[in-house]
């Protein structure tokens, strides 16, 4: 154990010390994060877009528009209820106020006498979820104020919260899962470029001439890529909530846990890329050709709707395509190209195959 | 070698063949305990891949090979606890420091000698804290000679292990192999220097195409060939071989290097004969000397080239 620890030591040393592995592995997803937060994200101090939806179009729901369009945070966008809600996935309002037919009757009811409650809606995008809180806040205070000045208070008005996905890819909540996959995606497959190298400066046959046992130079190389994974996972979540307000929805655990599997998968890629890689050189071109059509055929930037149907064949094969997905489901809620189970399963399925390639494959010289 | 004493090399009949390239084609030798053993041969001849089948980095296509007593083959993890290799080419990881390195490489072994003695050994220290990338290449070789010491092996394989140093640090090297052999280390190195051989090795194999041509003490060698000695000088077209080999005395004519060597049983009379014909064409003979045969004389008499080319 003591010399599996020494080497990863030792691998930790070389990468650290190695500024251009550095960039690669740590700093350009975080780029990715600052300039898709910028280019997507909007300005902070900026109104919050809000479809409103009146289906009761009497003088109560009137005056209730008048009240939510005098809180300073809200810009109201009127339309149905489809309208909104379509506007809503694509991302150009945050979230949708419904006020139900019957609004005006209940508080007709209130006042004769009767018992009378009525319900706001408000979708909003469990991911986004600062946003969703402020919005929900405001129309509960502006509800409050209602109650209050019809019936001293009894609860008339109440506020029902509904989710619903926005699946706009110019949301940054969608984008920082998409930024994790691409980022674990490259630490994995970039790791063939290392190998090749240490196996054609003949460090590998120097310790293969050694008593160390292969199964730890091996292992060494792939917590070491586990290690920046969970880095890489820290940070890229980090600015994601820190900058740009991305909350987590999911159980933290299992975002870890879908990180390493993930890792796991594309580190087998790499190892099994790098068995069939002679020079450096080749490796430094092969990764690449492997991991750019990757990225962009995968669905984790575009929609790969958008593609035409046999790029989109490509792409239910691409394992980077259920790792987007997965951290997707479980990170920010988002909408799914499998279920999570299979995601999971394709993705254990890629590692499977790729580690009997590499042990069957690898050469030490 | 005398016999019954124990045999740290055991080698019958190793083939190894790449495709059509008989990289070694049948070879056999031994090495006792507490020797140092060289292998002398041309680009090619072999030399690395057969110490690389003892290191247990290739297997052998054939014949029998042991190491410490064991079978390569079968016993890998334990002789590979007790050897020292070094390789011919190999650079290490670029970024760690010599330290680092020969810590981590100290790591491996069950037991192992501390860092700052190896460093001294090799005389590292005003390098200790530089990157491996960073040393010069005989700073580099150095190195790789104190990772192949760092378990304090019985037995040490050091390929071509003063190529690319100056002959300064050759001679420390030198210093340090005789240090090893001193205190009972076995060594078996790979050289093209015939200086080199003749100094530290007990006894040497000469290898040209996968075959060992000859093998002994330098002495011995020497000795089984030439009783004679060797009269030299610049070579001059107006002194052709065919007359020379017919002066007094001498065995034989040969050219080396722009050199005439006349090997001779009679030295005196060889030059006399010699001074006098140079004369009649009146030429003076350039820088002439008289030497005994070396291992150089033996390998070019062996293999028809010099050692290295
Ligand atoms: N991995 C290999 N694949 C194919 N041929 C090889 C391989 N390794 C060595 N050879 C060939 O085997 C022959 C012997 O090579 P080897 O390296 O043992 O020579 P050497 O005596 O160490 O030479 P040098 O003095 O140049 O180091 C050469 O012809 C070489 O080209
Ligand atoms: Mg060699």
């Amino acid at each position: 154990m003591g010399t599996l620890l020494g080497l990863t030591v030792a691998n930790v040393k070389s990468l650290a010390r190695d500024r251009a592995a550095l960039f690669w592995t740590i700093f350009f997803p975080i780029m990715f994060v600052f300039l898709f937060g910028w280019i997507f994200g909007g300005s902070g101090g900026s109104k919050i877009s809000v479809g409103f939806v009146d289906q009761d179009g009497t003088q109560a729901s009137g005056g209730l528009r008048q009240a939510l369009a005098g809180v300073t945070l809200l810009s109201l966008h009127d339309g149905t209820l489809d309208a909104e809600k379509a506007a809503m996935q694509h991302g150009d309002v945050s979230a949708v106020i419904v006020v139900p037919k019957g609004l005006q009757d209940a508080f007709v009811q209130a006042r004769t006498g009767n018992a009378a409650s009525i319900a706001v809606q408000v979708y909003g995008d469990p991911s986004q979820n600062q946003t969703t809180q402020v919005v929900q806040g405001a129309v509960a205070q502006v509800a409050n104020g209602f109650n209050l000045a019809a019936l001293g208070g009894s609860a008339i008005l109440t506020v029902s919260q509904l989710t619903l996905q926005s699946t706009s890819i110019s949301s940054v909540a969608y984008l920082v899962p998409s930024i994790l996959a691409m980022a674990l995606m490259q630490l994995g497959i970039f790791a063939a470029i290392p190998l090749v190298q240490q196996r054609e400066k003949g460090i590998l046959k120097r310790i293969g001439a050694t008593p160390l046992a292969r199964w730890k130079l091996v292992g060494s190389n792939v917590l070491l890529r586990l290690m920046v994974a969970i880095v890489d996972a820290v940070l890229i979540i980090g600015i994601g909530f820190a900058v740009f307000n991305v909350h987590i929805v999911g159980n933290l655990l299992e975002v870890g846990a879908i990180v390493l599997l993930g890792s796991a998968s594309f580190l087998a890629i790499g190892f099994a890329l790098a068995s069939f890689l002679k020079t450096e050189e080749q490796a430094q071109g092969v990764v690449q050709v492997v991991q750019l059509p990757m990225m962009f055929l995968s669905g984790i930037f575009f929609s790969f709707d958008f593609l035409p149907g046999f790029l989109q064949t490509v792409a239910r094969f691409l394992p980077l395509t259920y790792l987007g997905d997965a951290l997707r489901q479980v990170m920010v809620n988002g909408a799914q190209v499998a279920p999570l189970g299979a995601d999971l399963a394709i993705l254990a399925g890629w590692l499977v195959v790729c580690l009997g390639i590499s042990a069957r494959s690898f050469r030490w010289e | 070698m005398t016999q019954g004493s124990e045999l740290v090399i055991r080698v019958a009949d190793l083939k190894k063949h790449y495709g059509d390239v008989r990289a070694v084609d049948g070879v056999t030798f031994e090495v006792a305990r507490g020797e140092v053993f060289g292998m002398l041969g041309p680009n090619g001849a072999g030399k690395t891949t057969t110490i690389e089948v003892l290191e247990g980095l290739r297997p052998p296509d054939s014949g029998t090979v042991e190491v410490l007593g064991l079978d390569v083959l079968r016993h890998p993890q334990s002789i590979k606890q007790r050897i020292g290799v070094q390789l011919q080419s190999v650079s290490l990881y670029p970024r760690l420091t010599v330290t680092e390195l020969l810590d981590l490489f100290g790591s491996f072994f069950n037991h192992h000698v501390p860092t700052k003695q190896l460093i001294d050994a090799v005389d590292l220290g005003e390098r200790a804290h530089a990157w491996a990338m960073n040393l010069s290449g005989g700073q580099q070789q150095r190195l790789s000679i104190a990772l192949a010491l760092v378990n304090d092996p019985e037995l040490v394989f050091l390929d071509e292990p003063t190529t690319g140093l100056d002959p300064q640090a050759r001679r420390s090297l030198w210093d340090l192999i005789r240090g090893l052999q001193d205190k009972g280390t076995s060594v078996m190195l790979t050289t093209h220097y015939m200086e080199e051989a003749t100094e530290l090795c007990n006894r040497v194999a000469i290898m040209d195409h996968g075959h060992i041509l000859e093998m002994g003490a330098v002495s011995d060698l020497i000795g089984r060939r030439f009783r004679e000695r060797a009269v030299f000088f610049d070579s001059n077209p107006k002194l052709p071989m065919e007359l020379l080999a017919r002066l007094g005395g001498v065995s034989r004519a040969a050219q080396e290097e722009g050199q005439t060597v006349l090997y001779s049983n009679d030295v005196p009379g060889t030059v006399g004969a010699l001074l006098a014909t140079a004369d009649e064409v009146s030429v003076e003979p350039r820088n002439l000397g008289i030497r005994q045969a070396t291992l150089e004389d033996v390998f070019l008499d062996l293999t028809g080239r010099a050692l290295r080319d």
